[in-house]
């Protein structure tokens, strides 16, 4: 579903080194979640993934299709949610919603259900009439994940998307990443909380200075250790 | 003492974005041929119009030696000034106290309300240099050279230029924190916006209407009293602003009389800013805490409204959609966008009003059907330029700021996103011609064939200049503001679109001039003008789409 080969990024002309030379592989109907310290990586990685940032080189390919070469139809296969929810301030969420439902091209009868799903998941619908600059950080944040959801795209990639969230809506959006994979799609997220990664993901990527430094099962990454937690495995992998 | 010194140069910095600006050009070392053009932009586009000014200057200058008071080209342009930055002051003033997203760092701060104000102030203050300098520079250049003026004149006059934008910065600023604290309008910032634009706008009508009513009728009469009276032009003028006939007279008054003016300028001036720190001490904080409180309705849209509000469009009919709602949405974008276009009418209503006498006669000559053609393309000429110096194609990209990773991400192609902007721009065009069109259909008796003409012509033009202007803002946005003010106010696209809109009309209007030399037949020559602006379009749009194929992609956020 993911496939990216030699992905590196850099900035100041090159001086400094953002992500160099990942290359990682995402299967369909897998978690992926995506770790590392501040400043490892993860965001230029997934910048670069879903087009906000040019990569200096390598391929990305999103669901079979390469994302520098067909940009818009490899966009059509992914919803993102990127770790600032910064959104038009003065549209209210309905007008939002119908925005990228109309830019996805989602059919009415589909825009209806999975808005109704969506936003009575979120407990959202009392405030889809209200301008989005009224909202809180966390209102913000499941606007633009119901706005990134709704024309059901196979890959999902999200920026840490339980910051901001409610303990409720944070556990439903995890069973929901669960569902979803559980029907053949693929959910690529990026997180600090370590107990969500291990109980949630089916593969596990440490990303430190640019480098992916260790991948797998929780099980590879014990490395026959069952005692470990991700934890552990995580201080020992990113300690200089 | 010391943190507000540091205060102030973080806030010049963030401000004029100069860490920006030097990690950009030494250390990622990008479009540093930026400058050069910027450069270019600035002495071509802004040096032909110190020039122009500094010509009108020397005219008044000249006019009032031949009253016997030359010290009226100083009253002229201490008076513009200051108007001006009173006008603009109140847009900035507003949105740096109230609108800026900063406030939220800065009231925590162990700082005093009066110093988070005095920086901002300053700030601005110095921003207004970029208006007061150019403004003043020229008028205080040649009333001393003219009248051979001695050292004193040029150290009052250096230290008046300099301070003469503190008065109405003060006055604005009062004017805003008394408003913002007692004037009880929380629920929309916004309003607040709208009321400081109408003020400026109206105060700006009412000294143009002024200024036309005051010859009235006799005029010789009221000359013969402005030479009797020594300076009775001055006052005359400076009357709207007294403060700009004490820096006047301060200036060309003789020896302590001259002092004791320059001093009462000089003075009001502190006074009122050390007014300003009290009231700033008592107020300010008040008036930004109490228009935080954002409410929200809370009123559950039923799921039939739901239903109601989902109706299917295609991608650009939803992004043209997207652009139209966030545009009318910020009162400053519109009152920024629409501003010319709406007071072009009312500009070309005032003289009927004051009914002066030339006026009449030049109307009666635009209404005589031999000068149709004539008169045909001079309006032309006013609706497309009034129409084309707006900021709504130039800025349009900028306005998305941060929100700009949306663009990038959504399945659409950049020429459709373009697209969606343009057809944005060109109906806000078709509006402000139409606009524009009324009066001067009824005011010079125009035929309908004539109007519609005036009309596809005027949109023809703009959609060129619109393509231009999109495409300098696609080609280098500015994504990064803190207050949407900045994304059009503190926008250099803006002011490159209008240089580059006013080469276009100035070329096109030669072109119409040689056309109508020739004596060629009159549907003749409106046919060859918009089959130039159809080609130019279409070499533009082509353009365009080029710049947006690439800039899209690889600008980053």
């Amino acid at each position: 579903m993911i496939d990216i080969k030699n992905l590196s990024k850099s900035y100041n002309k090159g001086q400094t080194k953002a992500v160099d030379d990942l290359t990682l592989h995402v299967k369909a109907g897998e978690i992926f979640g995506f770790l590392g310290p501040n400043g490892a990586g993860k965001t230029t990685t997934i910048k670069s993934m879903v087009g906000l940032l040019t990569p200096d080189s390598g391929s990305i390919s999103l669901a079979g299709i390469d994302a520098s070469k067909n940009p818009v139809e490899a966009k059509e296969n992914i919803g993102y949610v990127p770790d600032n929810p910064d959104v038009y301030d003065r549209l209210t969420g309905i007008e939002y919603l119908n925005f990228m439902a109309d830019v996805y091209k989602v059919s009415i009868d589909d825009r209806k259900e999975r808005m109704d799903y969506l936003l009575d998941m979120f407990n959202l619908a009392d405030a889809v009439g209200d301008l989005i600059k009224s909202y809180s950080h966390g209102m913000k944040q499941k606007i633009v994940l119901t706005g990134a959801l709704l024309h059901n795209p196979a890959i999902w990639i999200l920026d840490e998307p339980m910051v901001g969230l409610d303990p409720k809506s944070s556990h439903l959006l995890k069973e929901f990443m669960r569902k979803h994979c559980d029907q053949g799609n693929t959910v690529f997220f990026s997180t600090h909380v370590l107990e969500v990664a291990e109980r949630l993901c089916d593969r596990i990527g440490i990303i430190n200075n640019g480098k992916l430094i260790a991948m797998g099962t929780m099980d590879e990454l014990r490395h026959g250790d069952q005692a470990d937690s991700l934890e552990n495995i995580f201080l020992e992998l990113t300690e200089i | 003492m010391k943190s507000f010194m540091s205060l102030l140069k973080t806030n010049l910095n963030v401000h004029f974005g100069i860490s920006a600006l030097k990690y950009r050009y030494f250390k990622e070392k990008k479009r540093l041929w930026e400058p050069v053009l910027i450069a270019f932009a600035v002495i071509v586009g802004g040096g032909s119009l110190v020039l122009l000014y500094s010509l009108l200057l020397l005219g008044v200058f000249m006019g009032g030696q031949v009253l016997g008071q030359p010290e009226i080209v100083l009253t002229f342009a201490f008076m513009a000034t200051q108007l001006l930055i009173l006008v603009f002051g109140i847009f900035y003033i507003m949105s740096a106290f109230y609108f800026s997203n900063d406030m939220t760092i800065l009231i925590p701060l162990p700082l005093k309300p009066s110093e988070v104000l005095g920086v901002k102030f300053m700030t601005i203050l110095i921003s207004e240099y970029l208006i007061a300098l150019p403004a003043l520079l020229p008028a205080f250049i040649i009333y001393g050279t003219g009248t051979g003026a001695n050292i004193f004149y040029w150290i009052k006059g250096l230290i008046l230029v300099l301070t003469s934008p503190i008065l109405p910065l003060v006055i604005a600023a009062i004017f805003v924190i008394l408003l913002m604290r007692f004037v009880n309008i929380r629920k929309s910032k916004d309003v607040m916006v709208v009321i400081g634009s109408l003020l400026g706008l109206f105060l700006g009508l009412g000294v143009n209407f002024l200024a036309q009513k005051m010859p009235e009728g006799n005029e010789e009469e009221f000359i013969k009293n402005l030479i009797e009276s020594n300076t009775g032009l001055i006052e005359s003028i400076g009357n709207k602003f007294p403060p700009s006939i004490w820096a006047t007279l301060g200036l060309s008054s003789p020896g302590w009389q001259g002092f004791a003016y320059f001093l009462l300028f000089i003075g009001l001036s502190l006074v009122l800013f050390a007014a300003l720190l009290w009231l700033g001490n008592r107020f300010f904080y008040q008036g930004y805490i109490s228009g935080q409180d954002v409410q929200r309705k809370g009123k559950s849209l039923s799921r039939k409204a739901l239903r109601n509000a989902n109706k299917v469009s295609g991608p650009v009919q939803a992004l043209f959609r997207r652009e139209w709602k966030l545009f009318f949405r910020t009162p400053i974008y519109v009152m920024n966008g629409l501003a010319g276009m709406i007071m072009v009418p009312f500009f070309m209503v005032m003289p009927l009003v004051t009914q002066s006498e030339e006026l009449t006669e030049v109307l009666n000559y635009a209404r005589d059907p031999e000068y149709a053609m004539i008169t045909t393309l001079i309006c032309l000429g006013i609706m497309t330029f009034a129409t084309s110096i707006n900021t709504i194609a130039s800025t349009s990209l900028s306005r998305e700021g941060q929100t700009f990773w949306i663009s990038k991400m959504i399945p659409v192609s950049p020429r459709n996103q373009v697209l969606a902007k343009l057809l944005h721009c060109n109906s806000l065009s078709l509006v402000g011609l139409i606009i524009i069109a009324i009066p001067l259909y009824f005011l010079l008796d125009l035929s309908l064939y004539r109007l519609l003409i005036m009309v596809i012509i005027g949109l023809l033009a703009n959609i060129l200049v619109n393509n231009l202007g999109l495409m300098i803002d696609v080609f280098r946005p500015k994504l990064e503001w803190n207050d949407p003010q900045e994304a059009i106010k503190q926008n250099f696209n803006a002011f490159l679109a209008i240089v580059l809109a006013m080469l276009a009309m100035f070329a096109l209007g030669i072109v119409t001039f040689i056309l109508a030399m020739l004596d060629l037949p009159e549907l003749l020559i409106y046919g060859v003008l918009t089959l130039i602006i159809i080609l130019l379009s279409v070499l533009s749009l082509w353009g365009l789409v080029a710049v947006a194929d690439r800039k899209y992609r690889e600008l980053e956020i």
